[in-house]
């Protein structure tokens, strides 16, 4: 199949899709869930397809089409994989077909949240497929409008308040990038190698970064207002707080959805937009960065401690877990006096530490969190002190959930250690301190992980209301539950495999570009330096 | 070796181990789905353990021989003096350099070594060799390789490996072998769970009513096989690395058996505790890890590989030939060398000679060691091993003494190539003070198997100490002797908690060796070989009468009494376990004359009591033959030869004043000059503790109560264990808390309150500018409205509608018009 | 004969004017008042020839005169229709009682 069919295929069928349900009679409830798993099932089918004719070899993009859209303004239809975004889109397509299987517990208006949802869908796909900046920003908006909705209408007691927090924060993030979008836009038009053209392309803007054409000052003011844009999704301390109230609000298969994918989206943004395109920047603001993750992680594990809802205990162990991206991808330690990279290999570790922690956050928190969903839907309360002894009613639905908050502990052999630990191995070599610290997290991790297990499914009786629901996990949950298993087990086991051996030469060649891109900069720098100080 | 032959063992090897390795995990998958839809009745999850871990036993004693005879020592060579082996040893390796002479190069550099350091004057070799005695070369016959990769980043890379010498065969046949026993032990013991309806009568419900839940036969079963497999693939890691993942599974395995009975809120707050207090000695693991990481960008032991391909491993970069980490500088500007493959010095990328700073070297082995004191329950992380006595006790026999918790001490022996003398040292007061608090709370725990884990944690202070004072060899022998007679004398109690009914209280007992008398008289063996006790009369070839804990306790005794000669200021190194070895003759006496003799205390434990079927005396009595008859011939045994050969190339000289605090390390003859006195002063000690401890609980003598009323505080001190769960409590748990407490505060009443008042003000502005726009736009807007419509409605009264009347309008408007235009238009 | 001069048509003109004024002001029967329009009209057509005549605006005068009386016949015509339809609804074509369009 061409590129420009497949990919396009993976990012609109959902929305054909979505079309298609108008189709149904409003009443077949049953067979539009159907539909709509199918259309997720066939894109994840496609996204495994693409994987097929993805090289992992190869560090560069790939699959690249690109059709002039706004001739006008140089916007074009840009789309492409690489190794950095292959394994994002999988992880979309495969929590998006779980999401809808866990969607069955929705009860209300089936047609408008299938539609949403698919819309959704659509936009996270197109967020992760496209090269065209402008592109990025729409596919980043389109992704917005559903997941307020889907807060807002299918949510819990407090949806508008935790829809409307969610939206005005994600939006604030967007005008920051949006500002900086127009300032790279107009800045790009000023290189030698655009030809004065004004240009919205990713790939010429990192480019134009690597020959050191954008100026420190540019970079630096770019990359904090993309960094904010990005830090708000992802969420760092402290534009936070929008998470725990969406999610606790949101129901549980937007609640996957939004711990699975959308959170990596902050990552991804500053990997594949704000590092490449703005490399001086990254490097003015890399000990802010690391330490900004290190305080997540630290402050998210305290918080999710002394909380007593299920639900927003997982979501601050997301804060919590998100540190680490934040950390990998900032461990780029340069010598001060030739703006080289000091051992890079190390910063590689850390990058690929980063990606492997989306990866298996993507798994396990989406994990988690359809695990609290099923005790939702059976006892409605998440009162963590109100549980107690579900060992004992649900053995099967607790051994599993117990393996998937074992995966979120970052226990070997679960998709949770590696990126952990990869990520503190190379922190040493950018900043011991902070590496320490940021180490110390794992026993606090354990300690609310723990604490959380005895207070739920361990302990002789259930102690809240509605004992009579605890019935036993039903074929569908258990289905989603093994299929997160089966991968947090594979990529803890063979993380060579399933992931690292696709995201490292991107990773290279995404740190060398960088490098260089530093490099030029500085020398300019400091022969300018060397110049007014003779 | 030659590679052919080095390639051909190196591969029976692997697969016999990672058949054994992996063997148990298989178990886990099968007995866990399987045994959760087959019944609650069956057995066949024990079997099917039972049959990996013992085909497991069958691989590792192949894999044993198959190393034995590729290492050039057969059965019998092995039962020769230790001396004779090495020198034997040294003629092999004598003859392959010959044969290596005539084709490779690398063998001709090394026989240049010693010239090449003298071409370096400018580097100064701290640690000199005390003796001309030559140090065995452990690497000489370990076997490495990869499994698979895990990730590869340019020139670094993090492997899953595996490294076979005859420490890793070793622990792989002791740990299969008890591990089987404790199979079979847990057939019998744990037959209980073999039902649909368990009543458990340590939980009480509110209505008053205890606890019933179905069997959970198969669930153990297959939990004790993931410990196996962890347990083991620990043992065969080949690289730091690997030993932390598998280091992180053992403590899961160790969690789930723990907290096996989960509707017990002690079990469940135990595991908690277990798991918790291991990742604190994790965190430093880590950070060991992360400096090695950052410094040699390899996480492997070592390569062994005779083509000498691929990447020096830790323990050749650190270390010369000869043993020695070389140095240069002073206090903080000191700095190590690494050693390449060819004895030179290691270059970096830009031609640089690759070095560490010393003392991240020491930060990096104390941060190992921190991993080794939280899974062997040193000081000040042993808090969690008692409680985890909550578990089933073939678990505490396997998991809690035998195995897991010797995995500290096994990786101390492992990575000792790496440790400086200012961390051994740090070892060395860890052991010593663990020893010594393990043994004095011993003193007064009544649960028996509370005795005998404060007796692990006082044994595991002892190997700690030994290889803290460089008696490398004392430390893992105690280990492998310990494995034995623990476990031993955990199944004994076992047995005795079985046949008692579920009691543990050896209050609540007395007086059982009639009605339990292979229980009694195997728990003997073990209680005698812990005490060290022995008769001190040598024969040629077995050494003195004994039972092994005498040949290990003695050897680390004699260790650290050459210690304390050769470093006077740190003579407590010496005295506290010498005191230590009598306490533990006497706490161990205590536990088995107030278990077994005097007269009964509780009639109702007493009349119930009876004898445990065979599955699990038989383990006993196979398990009692091993704790009597392991270390025979002592240090100059089978057992001890054998780890000898696997020992680091700088122990057997000894290290004289070595690192920033000048420690003189003892070599084997000044340990071996002053063994017979040390070895008598511990008998000693150890007599002395029988006697008492005869006196007070067999013959009642001297009434304990009595002592116990006049030594109250101290009693009671000792009782709440040294209080150091109080103050943990209050100096950690607790703040943790309230930190936690204030983070989501700081989330509500500060970010959020922050963001809340910026959305009251955005609202707030909203209000005021609809007033403004009511109050001034509106306003203005509205005044020209009703401006206009006043007018109109004034001009009203003129439309009369009458023509005649706007006839006279319009005629005298025009005349009005006319006069105007006359009057004042320009002419 | 002794030409008559501008004035005398201008005063003719006039008076016609103010007795058509006088009559559409004083008549309450809209016939009459139809009438006083006639004469304002006619008066103001004097004027017109009258200019004509004596200035040298040429034709002019004598075409606008010529309009007017098309638009005097025109205007008659719908007036009287008017008068006809409000006497049909009135009995009466007393102006002073048109006075439905009154404000």
């Amino acid at each position: 199949m061409e590129p420009l069919t497949l990919l396009s295929l993976i990012i609109f069928l959902p929305t054909i899709g979505a079309l298609g349900l108008y189709a149904f009679d409003k009443k077949a409830e049953e067979s539009m869930r159907m539909f709509a798993l199918a259309i997720t099932a066939v894109t994840f089918g496609l996204t495994l397809f693409l994987l097929g004719q993805f090289d992992m070899a190869q560090g560069a993009m790939q699959l690249q089409v690109s059709i002039p859209w706004v001739p006008t303004w140089n916007i074009n239809y840009q789309l492409g994989v690489d190794g950095i975004s292959m394994p994002l889109v999988l992880l979309t397509s495969l929590v998006s077909m779980l999401a809808m299987m866990a969607s069955w517990s929705i009860k209300e208006k089936i047609r408008g949240y299938l539609t949403l949802f698919l819309l959704l869908e659509t936009g996270m796909l197109g967020v992760f497929l496209s090269l065209d900046f402008f592109l990025f920003y729409v596919f980043w908006e389109v992704m917005l409008l559903p997941m307020y909705f889907l807060i807002g209408v299918w949510g819990g007691p407090r949806r508008e308040y935790a829809a409307i927090k969610f939206f005005l924060y994600t939006l604030a993030g967007s005008v920051l990038m949006l500002i900086a979008m127009l300032m790279l836009y107009f800045g790009s038009g000023e290189s030698s190698l655009t030809g004065g053209q004004n240009i919205f392309d990713l790939l010429k803007l990192g480019e134009i970064a690597k020959a050191g054409e954008f100026s420190s000052g540019t970079q630096v003011v770019a990359f904090i207002l993309l960094f904010i844009g990005f830090a708000i999704k992802l969420p760092a301390f402290p534009f936070h707080t929008w998470l725990p109230d969406a999610h606790v609000e949101a129901p549980t298969p937007i609640s996957m959805i939004l711990a699975g994918v959308l959170l990596k989206m902050g990552g991804y943004g500053i990997i594949r937009i704000a590092m490449p395109i703005c490399p001086y920047g990254a490097q003015y603001a890399a000990y802010a960065l690391v330490a900004l993750g290190v305080f997540s992680i630290i402050y998210g594990a305290f918080a999710a401690m002394a909380q007593t809802d299920f639900k927003r205990l997982v979501a601050y162990s997301s804060v919590s877990h998100m540190g680490y991206v934040l950390i990998g991808m900032a461990v780029w330690k340069i010598n001060e006096a030739t703006g080289t990279t000091v051992n890079p290999n190390h910063w590689q570790m850390g990058m690929a530490g980063a990606m492997f922690q989306m990866l298996g956050h993507g798994i396990s928190s989406a994990g988690m969190f359809f695990m609290v969903g099923v005790l939702y839907d059976r006892v409605h309360h998440r009162d963590l002190n109100k549980f107690g002894g579900i060992m004992q009613k649900m053995p099967f639905y607790s051994g599993l959930a117990v393996v998937i908050f074992f995966a979120g502990l970052g226990l070997p052999g679960l998709c949770g250690f590696i990126g952990e630990v990869f990520v503190v191995l190379s922190t040493w070599n950018f900043s011991p301190l902070l590496a320490v610290i940021a180490a110390s997290g794992v026993i606090l991790t354990a300690g609310y992980i723990l604490w959380t297990i005895q207070r739920v499914y361990l302990g002789p009786e259930y102690k809240g209301p509605h004992p009579e629901d605890l019935t036993p996990i039903n074929g569908r949950e258990t289905a989603i539950a093994l299929t997160l298993i089966v991968f947090a087990v594979l990529m803890g086991v063979f993380p060579y495999t399933f992931g690292l051996q696709m995201m490292t030469p991107s990773i290279e060649n995404l740190t060398q570009s960088m490098s260089t891109g530093y490099e030029t900069l500085h020398q300019a720098g400091s022969e300018i330096i060397s110049m007014s100080q003779p | 070796m030659s590679p052919d032959i080095y390639i051909e063992t190196g591969t029976t090897l692997k697969w016999l181990l990672t058949t054994a390795w992996l063997l148990p995990l298989a178990g886990f998958l099968i007995e866990v789905f399987g045994g959760y839809w087959s019944g609650r009745k069956s057995r066949a999850a024990a079997f099917l353990a039972v049959g990996c871990i013992a085909t497991g036993f069958v691989c590792s004693l192949i894999a044993l021989l198959t190393w034995l005879d590729a290492a050039d020592l057969n059965v019998s060579d092995i039962w020769q003096n230790p001396r004779a082996v090495a020198a034997a040893t040294h003629e092999v390796s004598e003859a392959t350099h010959v044969d290596h002479e005539h084709d490779a190069d690398h063998a001709a550099d090394a026989e240049h070594h010693g010239d090449h350091e003298h071409a370096v004057p400018a580097h100064s070799e701290e640690e000199h060799h005390g003796h001309a005695a030559h140090g065995n070369n452990p690497l000489k016959f370990a076997f490495n390789g990869t499994f698979y990769t895990l990730a590869k980043f340019g020139r670094i890379q993090i492997t899953l490996d595996y490294y076979i010498d005859g420490l890793t065969v070793l622990m792989f046949t002791m740990v299969t072998f008890i591990a089987t026993c404790i199979h079979l032990f847990a057939i019998g013991y744990m037959s209980d769970e073999l039902t649909e309806s368990y009543e458990d009568h340590q939980v009480h419900l509110p209505g008053g009513k205890h606890f019933h839940r179905p069997g959970r036969f198969y669930r153990f079963f297959s939990f004790l096989s993931l410990f196996c497999f962890a347990m083991l693939g620990l043992v065969l890691a080949g690289n730091i690395f690997q030993v932390f993942i598998f280091w992180e599974l053992v403590g899961v395995c160790s969690y789930l058996l723990i907290g096996f009975y989960v509707e017990r809120k002690s079990a469940s707050t135990a595991a908690n505790k277990a798991f918790i207090m291991n990742r604190v000695g994790d965190f430093g693991f880590l950070i060991g890890l992360m400096i090695l990481w950052t410094w040699f960008g390899t996480f492997q032991f070592a390569n062994t590989n005779p083509d000498q391909t691929g990447e020096q491993g830790l323990f050749q970069m650190v270390r010369t030939d000869a043993g020695a980490i070389e140095t240069e500088g002073e206090g903080l500007n000191r700095v190590a060398y690494m050693q390449s493959a060819t004895g030179e010095h290691l270059l970096g990328n830009d031609g640089q000679a690759r070095r560490i700073p010393y003392w991240l070297l020491v930060v990096a082995g104390l941060g190992i060691f921190a991993g080794c004191v939280g899974k062997s329950a040193q000081f000040p992380l042993q808090t969690w091993l008692p409680d985890a006595m909550e578990g089933p006790t073939p678990v505490s026999a396997l998991v809690h003494s035998a195995t897991m918790v010797a995995a500290g001490v096994y990786l101390a022996g492992r990575f000792f190539p790496m440790f400086t003398p200012e961390v051994l040292l740090v070892i060395a007061y860890v052991g010593a003070i663990t020893a010594f608090i393990g043994a004095t709370i011993a003193l007064v725990v009544t649960d028996i198997k509370q005795v005998l884990a404060y007796s692990t944690i006082s044994q595991l202070g002892y190997m700690m100490l030994a290889i803290g004072v460089g008696g490398w060899l004392a430390g893992l022998f105690h280990l492998i002797t310990h494995a034995f007679f623990k476990s031993l004398m955990f199944l004994c109690s076992g047995s005795v908690i079985h046949g008692c009914h579920h009691e543990q209280e050896m209050t609540k007992m007395g007086g059982l060796y009639k009605k339990m008398p292979i229980t009694c008289w195997t728990m003997w063996i073990g209680v005698v070989a812990i005490s060290g006790l022995a008769i001190p009369i040598t024969l040629p070839y077995l050494g003195a009468i004994s039972f092994s804990g005498f040949h290990s306790k003695d050897a680390i005794i004699a260790s650290s009494l050459s210690f304390s000669t050769l470093n006077p200021t740190h003579s407590l190194l010496f005295f506290i376990p010498l005191i230590t070895a009598g306490i533990t003759a006497f706490y161990m006496h205590r536990m088995w004359f107030m278990t077994f003799f005097g007269k009964p205390k509780d009639h109702h434990v007493h009349d119930h009591a009876h004898e445990s079927p065979w599955v699990m005396c038989g383990p006993l009595l196979a398990l009692s033959f091993f704790a009597a008859f392991c270390a025979v011939g002592g240090e100059s045994g089978p057992l001890a030869n054998l780890l000898l050969t696997s020992e680091p190339t700088h122990v057997a000289g000894g290290v004289q004043a070595a690192g920033e605090l000048g420690l003189t390390l003892p070599s084997h003859h000044e340990i071996h000059e002053c063994h017979s006195q040390a070895g008598m002063m511990a008998l000693l000690a150890a007599l002395m503790g029988t006697v008492v401890a005869y006196l007070f609980y067999c013959k009642q003598a001297v009434d304990p109560a009595l002592v116990k009323a006049r030594f109250e505080s101290a009693h009671r001190f000792l009782k709440s264990k040294w209080q150091f769960d109080e103050i943990y409590d209050s100096m950690f748990t607790r703040p943790v808390h309230v930190v936690a407490k204030w983070c989501t505060g700081f989330d509500r009443e500060a970010l959020d309150r922050f963001l809340h008042s910026c959305a009251s003000l955005a609202v707030g502005i909203a209000q005021w500018d609809r007033k403004f726009d009511e109050a001034v736009v509106d306003r203005i807007v509205n005044v020209f409205g009703e401006v206009t419509y006043a007018a109109g409605r004034t001009l009203k009264g003129v439309q009369t509608g009458r023509l005649r009347q706007y006839v006279m309008f319009i005629a005298a408007a025009v005349v009005c018009l006319f006069v105007v235009l006359f009057l004042f238009l320009p002419r | 004969m002794e030409s008559v001069g501008l004035s005398g048509y201008l005063i003719v003109g006039a008076v016609l004017f103010v007795c058509g004024v006088i009559c559409m002001a004083t008549k309450r029967n809209g016939i009459g008042i139809l009438m006083g329009v006639e004469l304002v009209l006619n008066g103001a057509n004097l004027n017109f020839v009258a200019f004509s005549q004596h200035t040298h605006l040429g034709l002019d005068g004598q075409i606008a005169s010529l309009f007017v009386i098309v638009l005097a016949a025109a205007e008659a015509a719908v007036a009287l229709a008017i008068a006809l339809n409000f006497y049909n609804n009135h009995l009466t074509i007393d102006v002073d009682r048109a006075a439905d369009l009154k404000g």
